[in-house]
């Protein structure tokens, strides 16, 4: 029988969405164009060429390794790119995604990556290509809402903070903004310096849909005491506590 | 801003739902500031750098923030800061209603007005380095702000010690 993975346990809508997250199983709500994504952030020019660290891995000739041949390199590896980062910061008024899921997101779907968790903030470093390709991939997915979520490389406060008039996260750096036609629109790139043209990410979702989407408990929303996730923890922390954890 | 009176001061905190724009903060605070019975305000909110502070960007300068002024009355103030709560001081608790009316009339989301003590009534270690041991005006302390730069926000430094 082949192996299932389970994710996350619960029958509520956050329950349900920590596993679609955990799973990389996403609705692709937006496409936002590689170029614009490698705008936002900042980190080289859309189509110039990846500086790199290193020759190509087939230029190398690496050591006889087992695991060298058991495992392929990600495109970035292979290619000797840099080490880059992006790091968003997603309120906490039911932002789709929060930063432990994009965690797990990042390590259970994406390959050569380090995740960072942080308590308001969250940040993923890998190989240029691969992070620019795994930023997309959160960007246009229903990870991200546009207005309740922001790629923040630093001045990231945001997340605990109440909303703006319009319904955006407070950022010090006022690096989005909405748009007269209800878009949002990056106007600086990730650490803030100011881009060249305004990048349109789309329109946000409205309040009952983020209520849906949100891997958050609230208890204005979907309680955690509501949750089989609650009992679940329960049954681990009675069994660490008993036995240390040993679930055979 | 008004004249002493025979009644007990009360102080309250206005929490709005959402952080307000400079537009309806101004509404706001000319909306409080025509009504009567205010003895002091203070606005509080996260700061607005009018640079980067930190990061590959620092000193960048922010232009969304420059600029941004309140008018008070007569006098003008610069914005530094995303209003997020305004502390009142009214000099009796029939007042409050009158604040209650002006914040259902500017602003666009719900708020909370909560009754409590939000002025020091004795000098802090921050106003004795700014004023001195003694303040005649007592109405400013505990408004001094601890990080304030003395080039950009000292504006009463006692030379004689509270002694003039």
């Amino acid at each position: 029988m082949a192996y299932k993975p389970q994710y996350y346990p619960g029958t509520t809508s956050v329950g349900k969405n920590r596993r679609k997250h955990m799973s990389g199983d996403l609705e692709k709500l937006r496409d936002i164009s590689d170029a614009d994504v490698v705008t936002i952030m900042g980190h080289r020019a859309p189509g110039a060429d990846y500086p790199s660290t290193h020759p190509p891995l087939a230029e190398m000739g690496e050591p006889d390794c087992p695991i060298r041949q058991i495992v392929t390199p990600t495109p970035g590896a292979a290619a000797g790119d840099r080490i880059r980062y992006s790091q968003f910061a997603d309120s906490m008024y039911n932002a789709p995604a929060i930063p432990y899921f994009r965690s797990y997101w990042g390590a259970i779907n994406c390959r050569g990556c380090d995740p960072g968790t942080l308590s308001g903030r969250q940040i993923i470093e890998a190989r240029e290509r691969d992070i620019e390709q795994y930023t997309k991939a959160q960007m246009d997915s229903e990870m991200n809402d546009v207005a309740l979520s922001s790629m923040r490389g630093c001045t990231v406060h945001g997340h605990s903070l109440r909303l703006d008039e319009d319904g955006m996260m407070f950022d010090m750096l006022a690096r989005t903004e909405m748009g007269s036609d209800g878009s949002v629109y990056y106007v600086k790139d990730q650490v803030g310096i100011p881009l060249d043209r305004k990048v349109n990410v789309g329109k946000p979702m409205s309040e009952a849909e983020v209520a849906k989407k949100t891997t958050i408990f609230r208890s204005d929303n979907i309680s955690f005491r509501g949750d089989e996730g609650l009992i679940a923890l329960h049954h681990m922390w009675e069994r660490r506590s008993k036995w240390g954890f040993r679930p055979e | 801003m008004v004249t002493k009176s025979d009644t007990e001061p009360v102080q309250i905190e206005i929490f709005p739902r959402r952080f307000l724009n400079p537009e309806t903060a101004q509404r706001l605070l000319d909306e409080i500031y025509r009504s009567e019975g205010v003895i002091r305000i203070m606005i509080q909110g996260p700061n607005l750098p009018r640079a980067i502070p930190y990061g590959p960007g620092k000193g960048i300068p922010i232009e969304e923030h420059k600029n941004l002024l309140l008018q008070l009355g007569e006098q003008a103030l610069e914005l530094r800061v995303k209003v997020g709560r305004i502390g009142l001081e009214l000099e009796s608790e029939e007042h409050i209603e009158g604040i209650r009316a002006a914040c259902e009339r500017t602003l666009p989301c719900s708020f909370n007005i909560k009754k409590r003590q939000l002025f020091h009534t004795k000098p802090t270690v921050s106003d004795y380095a700014k004023y001195g041991s003694e303040v005649d005006d007592k109405r400013i302390l505990g408004l001094v702000d601890p990080k304030a730069k003395k080039d950009r926000n000292l504006a009463m430094l006692s030379d004689s010690r509270g002694d003039s």
